[in-house]
């Protein structure tokens, strides 16, 4: 659980910041943090589960 | 200013002295140089984040980097460029490394459950201000609204 928090409290630190320096308008800004945040945390769910079925 | 404007400025124009002193300031303490721009909330959710990553990966046994440690030729060398990026975090890594907080070279400490998650967030602290940094130098140049 603690993994996935902190996961997701990287993902939320990331996402704020990308979001706030990209794009033009407010919209755009949300839009971009919001796509940002959820890619970082699929792609970090998928790794894992990846890495879990590997034998080394 | 227009998208004309800006792309003139952008194209023909030197950054101004204000633009470089806001970047320094941006550099320096995170946030700070949107807020002397008035760019309140962006200096808010910048400086907030970093401020909150840093400290975060301090209080998780985080490890700072510095190039003047006790290693020696390549190792010593390899130290750079996460120094590179600890440096980022601006007056956060300078005042920690004034009072020697996050710097020690300890077996126990590196043994912490989240050390490596600690070391993360102090990189990436430094190397998210950088981007706010970029981010309000360009502001002050007006190459960005």
């Amino acid at each position: 659980m603690r993994h996935f928090l902190v996961m997701t409290a990287f993902a939320l630190m990331a996402a704020v910041v990308f979001g706030t320096v990209a794009k033009n308008t407010p919209h755009e800004r949300l839009t971009y943090g919001l796509k940002v945040f959820l890619e970082f945390m699929a792609i970090g769910l998928l790794l894992s589960w990846v890495l879990y079925f590997l034998p080394f | 200013m227009t998208t004309a404007e800006m792309e003139r400025v952008s194209n023909h124009e030197s950054a101004p002295a204000r633009a470089w002193m806001m970047g320094l300031a941006g550099w320096l303490v995170p946030g700070l140089g949107h807020l002397l721009q008035g760019r309140w909330v962006r200096a808010l959710l910048l400086g907030a984040t970093v401020w909150i990553c840093f400290l975060s990966g301090l209080s998780m046994g985080g490890h700072l980097f510095s190039v003047g440690g006790n290693e020696q030729g390549l190792s010593a060398l390899l130290q750079l460029p996460p120094m590179i990026a600890n440096l980022g975090s601006g007056v956060l890594y300078i005042v920690s490394w004034l009072f020697g907080v996050g710097f020690a070279d300890d077996p126990a400490h590196a043994a912490r459950a989240t050390y490596e998650y600690g070391n993360t967030f102090l990189l990436v602290a430094g190397l998210l201000n950088y981007l706010g940094m970029l981010d309000a130098f360009d502001i002050a140049a007006g190459r960005k609204a």
